[in-house]
């Protein structure tokens, strides 16, 4: 109980020592409303085929205006939410979790476990990754799943080398020494010391991770492999941008959205950055 | 010694410790790649509730040697015996019994525990680990009873504290503390006080005499600090580049000594009385480069008595008339 009352005040106090993280929390706690809420916030079914077809924003209280198939744009947008926050999480976290591990085994074990890592998270760097993802989708179809799982599996060695660094440096230190020679095996020192320890900037860049994997995503969309049936805001913008000399509110509001979320994923992340740097903290 | 008779809790032998040295050119390719000797053999022994000295410069190796005691690293050569029991045999069979009998408490104490953890979940740690105590109550309780006796009090208080909130004195008692949870044969003490303020240093040193009495636990004090050392331990042993140069009673060797380096050692250690008469000896240049230091005498080289034998044979171990070893060609045992 008391841990957590302390890592509490901890927290409370990295979110009072950075401005860019109290702002982007507070609007990401504002996306997260709309996520949940979106049935009873959204005007209209998203789905639903209606009669205004493209009409612009303001007619027949379609706010944002309709599509050429006569949805609600405005509906759309925030049922769309769900499908990029959920594709910008779980590739993130995806992405995260293979990063820390691998990077610590690296980092941790050394000698032969850490050329034959480093190796491939250089070969991954050296991959266009883009392309890769679009070949992997073009091949096993293109359902959300399949998005999220491609988007993490290739954004992992960024994490990896960050976490790589910090089981090297933490390995050295005193604590971990001492766990030694109090009779932790080498599992437990990696899973207690090493990782808990080394995790700040890895949550930090997870975050980041956040915003480009919703980015990904909507290039992915936007070039036809995103996943047809769920609708997104990559997807709003693939099906706008023929419509768009006549309903330039059909890619627009969408494109809008994507930056603000990538947005308010790039301040919390720099926040944390900033937060958990004790020597960027002001004095 | 004054359990002569009785069989040496730890037996060191002939242990020794190699690095390959990192790099060398493209030229040095194929090449042996060149050692670099931070032990260089050594033997000793220590008994149960006997506090063993060891002094020497810097990169004399004397961490090194309390890094391979705790088995951090292992030998490159030789072996130490644990109740005659071979460390080496002893890590691969169970390496848990072997953390169990050998503790250490480390320089600084404020990287000594994790900074996550509670000062509860980090004194439990070890007696969740090796299986000491039936519920986390119980352990709870032995920690408790272990700040009191430490006079960390009130003890729960401490219990739920972060390491970073506490000072370097009580995070050093935590740390003694917690290796003495485990009631083990033999603790390394690796300059437990050089970091912290004279003040507190006192309070360390007691503390550890006292568990060494109390619990006859064998403690081998690794410093720098020839006043801390002659205060507490019973033997001492002056390392130099990697080798034990003179072993013996404390009170002998700082009174008389006769390594020209422990002489050398204790010659510049300064004294409380301003009028004693003590003529420094001062020694010129650097310990040689502890790859291949060649074969004659490693300290030669520096050494105000040298002579044309130092430079040609390292000079054997040799028992003096009141028990201590020298290795020096000057110290014959007639003086």
């Amino acid at each position: 109980m008391e841990k957590i009352k302390k890592v509490g005040v901890r927290l409370a106090g990295m979110v009072r020592s950075s401005m860019q993280l109290r702002m982007g929390l507070i609007f990401f706690a504002l996306v997260l409303l709309v996520v949940i809420f979106a049935p009873s916030l959204a005007p209209f079914d998203p789905y639903d085929l209606g009669d205004d077809l493209l009409v612009p924003p303001g007619t027949n209280g379609h706010w944002l205006g309709t599509t050429n198939m006569g949805q609600d744009v405005l509906s759309m947008i925030i049922y769309g939410s769900r499908a990029s926050l959920a594709i910008g999480i779980v590739s993130a976290l995806i992405s995260g979790v293979i990063g820390t591990l691998l990077g610590a085994f690296a980092g941790f074990y050394g000698g032969k476990v850490d050329k034959v890592v480093s190796e491939i998270i250089n070969i991954f760097l050296m991959i266009p990754t883009f392309f890769l993802i679009l070949i992997i989708v073009a091949l096993f179809g293109s359902s959300m799943i399949n998005v999220m799982l491609v988007i993490g599996l290739t954004s992992w060695p960024s994490n990896a080398r960050m976490m790589r660094v910090q089981a090297m440096s933490i390995k050295e230190r005193t604590f971990v020494k001492s766990a030694i020679s109090m009779g932790e095996t080498k599992r437990q020192v990696l899973f207690k010391y090493i990782i808990p320890n080394g995790l700040f900037p890895i949550i930090a860049n997870t975050t980041m991770g956040v915003a480009k994997a919703i980015l990904t995503e909507a290039s992915l969309s936007f070039l036809g492999l995103g996943d047809p049936n769920v609708i997104s805001w990559g997807q709003m913008i693939y099906e706008g941008k023929q419509y768009l000399a006549t309903g330039w509110w059909m890619s627009t509001f969408a494109g809008l959205f994507i930056m603000l979320i990538v947005m308010i994923f790039y301040m919390i992340g720099d926040g944390l950055n900033f937060a958990l740097n004790p020597k960027m903290k002001k004095i | 010694m004054p359990d002569a008779v009785k069989a040496p809790v730890i037996k060191a032998v002939g242990v020794k410790r190699y690095y390959k040295q990192r790099g060398g050119s493209l030229l040095s390719f194929g090449r042996k790649p060149r050692m670099i000797q931070a032990v260089d053999g050594v033997d000793f022994e220590l008994y149960e509730g006997e506090i063993f000295g060891v002094i020497g410069e810097s990169g004399c190796g004397k961490s090194t040697l309390g890094r391979l005691l705790i088995r951090l690293e292992e030998p490159s050569e030789g072996d130490i015996y644990f109740r005659g029991e071979s460390s080496k045999a002893l890590m691969k069979k169970d390496p848990k019994k072997f953390h169990r009998m050998v503790q250490a408490v480390f320089q600084n104490p404020f990287d000594t525990f994790t900074p996550n953890d509670t000062i509860g979940e980090i004194m439990m740690r070890p007696l969740r680990l090796h299986g000491i105590g039936k519920s986390d109550e119980e352990r709870r309780a032995m920690c408790e009873k272990a700040l009191e006796d430490g006079g960390l009090k009130p003890a729960a208080d401490f219990l739920g504290r972060f390491p970073h909130e506490l000072s370097g004195g009580q995070l050093q008692r935590i740390s003694i503390l917690r290796s003495m949870l485990l009631e083990p044969l033999f603790l390394v003490a690796d300059e437990p006080v050089s970091m912290l303020d004279v003040s507190v240093r006192a309070e360390i040193i007691h503390m550890l005499q006292d568990l060494c009495a109390s619990r006859r636990t064998a403690i081998m004090l690794i410093s720098h600090d020839i006043a801390v050392v002659r205060y507490v331990s019973q033997r001492v042993a002056v390392m130099y580049l990697g080798r034990i140069v003179e072993m013996g009673d404390t009170d002998t060797i700082i009174q008389n000594p006769m390594h020209p380096y422990t002489q050398a050692l204790i010659s510049n250690c300064s004294s409380i009385d301003p009028d004693e008469d003590k003529q420094a000896i001062e020694i010129q240049g650097e310990p040689p480069s502890p790859i291949n230091p060649g074969p004659g005498c490693y300290f030669a080289n520096r050494c105000f008595k040298a002579c044309e034998k130092c430079f040609k044979s390292y000079p054997p171990m040799r028992t003096m008339k009141d028990g201590r070893v020298v290795s020096c060609h000057f110290a014959t045992g007639d003086e």
